[in-house]
């Protein structure tokens, strides 16, 4: 399902305004932040630190969100306290230890700047330039960033023919494992679903027994749901470590041995990872080593280079100069 | 009479059931609805019982026990029966769970006189309560093949128009 307001639809002049706002540094307090500063392109819109560093020097809570296949996403964050690309985009931009500034003062920044007002017009019939526009703009450009041409995209296409690693690992990937049966499977897939690799769903992963981070409890207040996070998407996932909400794992290597070897069992772990065995009373799946190298041979297939060098989605100010 | 006997029941789900707000263990009930409903466990009882056996992943038997969905839809004053002609054939019955998890039944699927499909809300499974992550209210479809619509942690059940 694609998730376009009514209110926002897509346009050209929408979206390249939106495009050169998120390399904009005067949405920041200290000019020198934009939204591409912790989203960078090459790195499919992470930015590679464990966490972020805003206008006051501070560091973020939560590890940098990819952005990415975002048309099919409504709800945003670690926690999900963003309903709709149009709310998310405003959290950052003001929040103090982010990119620390009111949207109502970066209205009138843009507004001091020559091009802006014009492009405001071209993209929304007024050149009276508002908080509500920037994240309206914002997120037609966000909503843009697509990858689709992975090798797993080319392989789901017939155009890709991946290598007996490769489908090792995409086979246990998919597969919930069945000790009774002899089935081996990762599991992966139950939560990391479909074509997109996610679900817009809260989970807890058993990383932790004691949360410093309520996650999702911290949106409902709900004790059940501490400790619980968004499953992220894998789009990419070989450029977007480190991984976790925390970016506690660098490498997948170390998210594979988590999940294989060192889930918390835990009342509040998802019922999804609990009991999951490859081996008649054993827990835990127990991935073998050349198990795990499969599926990290699958997980680089949804790297998709042309997505981090599209000219689509990179500055337009440097392109023009 | 009869009327004022279901006046009575509703009274004692609503006296038992709006003391606190949404939330831990609660499950509401809303949208196009005549009464909306704010269910607790110990709410449960002013339902139809019902209960279901059915196999796990693994293929082991068990019973689940809890209440009929269609009663909390007829509590809930939802077009069903005679009620479900017309544009109210376009109703949907969206449930939603505390991970973001949500499945679907056409209300047509659900009622007596159409699909008459058995859904039960379970609050207990082979006699005791249902294990964290699981419940306190898990969806039970004894009669679907796939096992993807038994949903865990209920919390929300909405009655909407489709669009379109």
């Amino acid at each position: 399902m694609i998730y376009i307001p009514a209110d926002n639809p897509l346009t050209v002049a929408g979206v390249e305004l939106g495009r050169k706002l998120f390399y904009e540094t005067a949405l920041s307090g200290n000019n020198q932040l934009s939204c591409a500063s912790c989203h960078k392109q090459e790195l499919a819109f992470t930015d590679g630190k464990q966490f972020s560093t805003g206008v006051d020097g501070s560091s973020t809570k939560r590890n940098s969100m990819a952005l990415v296949n975002l048309l099919w996403t409504d709800n945003f964050f670690w926690d999900g306290r963003a309903k709709g690309l149009e709310q998310q985009v405003k959290f950052p931009l003001e929040d103090q230890h982010e990119m620390g500034q009111s949207l109502n003062i970066s209205s009138r920044k843009l507004s001091e700047i020559r091009s802006y007002p014009g492009l405001f017009r071209k993209a929304f019939g007024t050149a009276t330039i508002s908080g509500e526009l920037i994240a309206k703009a914002l997120a037609q450009f966000e909503r843009t960033l697509i990858s689709s041409n992975s090798p797993y995209d080319q392989y789901l296409a017939g155009k890709y023919s991946p290598d007996s690693s490769q489908l090792r690992g995409m086979k246990l990937f998919f597969t919930n494992p069945q000790p009774e049966k002899g089935i081996r499977g990762g599991a992966c897939g139950h939560c990391h679903s479909g074509v997109k690799t996610t679900s817009q769903l809260y989970h807890n992963t058993g990383l932790d027994t004691i949360f410093t981070d309520g996650g999702r409890a911290d949106v409902t207040g709900q004790t059940t749901d501490k400790g619980r996070f968004r499953v992220a998407t894998l789009r990419n996932i070989s450029l977007t470590s480190p991984y976790m909400h925390d970016g506690r794992f660098k490498s997948l290597n170390e998210v594979l041995d988590h999940y294989s070897d060192h889930i918390d069992e835990q009342p509040k772990l998802s019922p999804f990872l609990k009991d999951l065995s490859n081996q008649k009373n054993t827990k835990g799946l127990r991935l073998t080593l050349q198990e795990k190298e499969d599926i990290i041979q699958f997980l680089q297939m949804l790297t998709d280079s042309t997505f981090i060098k599209d000219p689509r989605f990179s500055n337009p100010s440097l392109i023009s100069q | 009479m009869k009327h004022k006997i279901a006046g009575a029941i509703l009274l004692t789900i609503l006296s038992l059931t709006t003391s606190g707000q949404t939330g831990q263990g609660t499950l509401t009930v809303k949208g196009e609805v005549g009464l909306p409903l704010t269910i607790t466990t110990a709410g449960l009882s002013e339902f139809r019982h019902a209960e279901a056996n059915m196999k796990d992943r693994e293929g082991n038997m068990h019973k689940y026990t809890g209440v009929s969905v269609l009663s909390i839809l007829e509590s809930a004053k939802v077009t069903l029966g005679k009620q479900l002609r017309g544009e109210h054939l376009k109703k949907y019955l969206l449930v939603k769970c505390a991970d973001g998890y949500q499945v679907l039944f056409s209300l047509a699927e659900l009622d007596p006189d159409f699909g008459n499909k058995t859904v039960i809300l379970a609050d207990r499974v082979d006699g005791k309560p249902l294990p964290a992550g699981k419940g306190p209210f898990r969806l039970i479809v004894p009669d679907d093949k796939a096992l993807a619509r038994n949903s865990y942690e209920v919390i929300e059940m909405i009655v909407s128009f489709a669009k379109d």
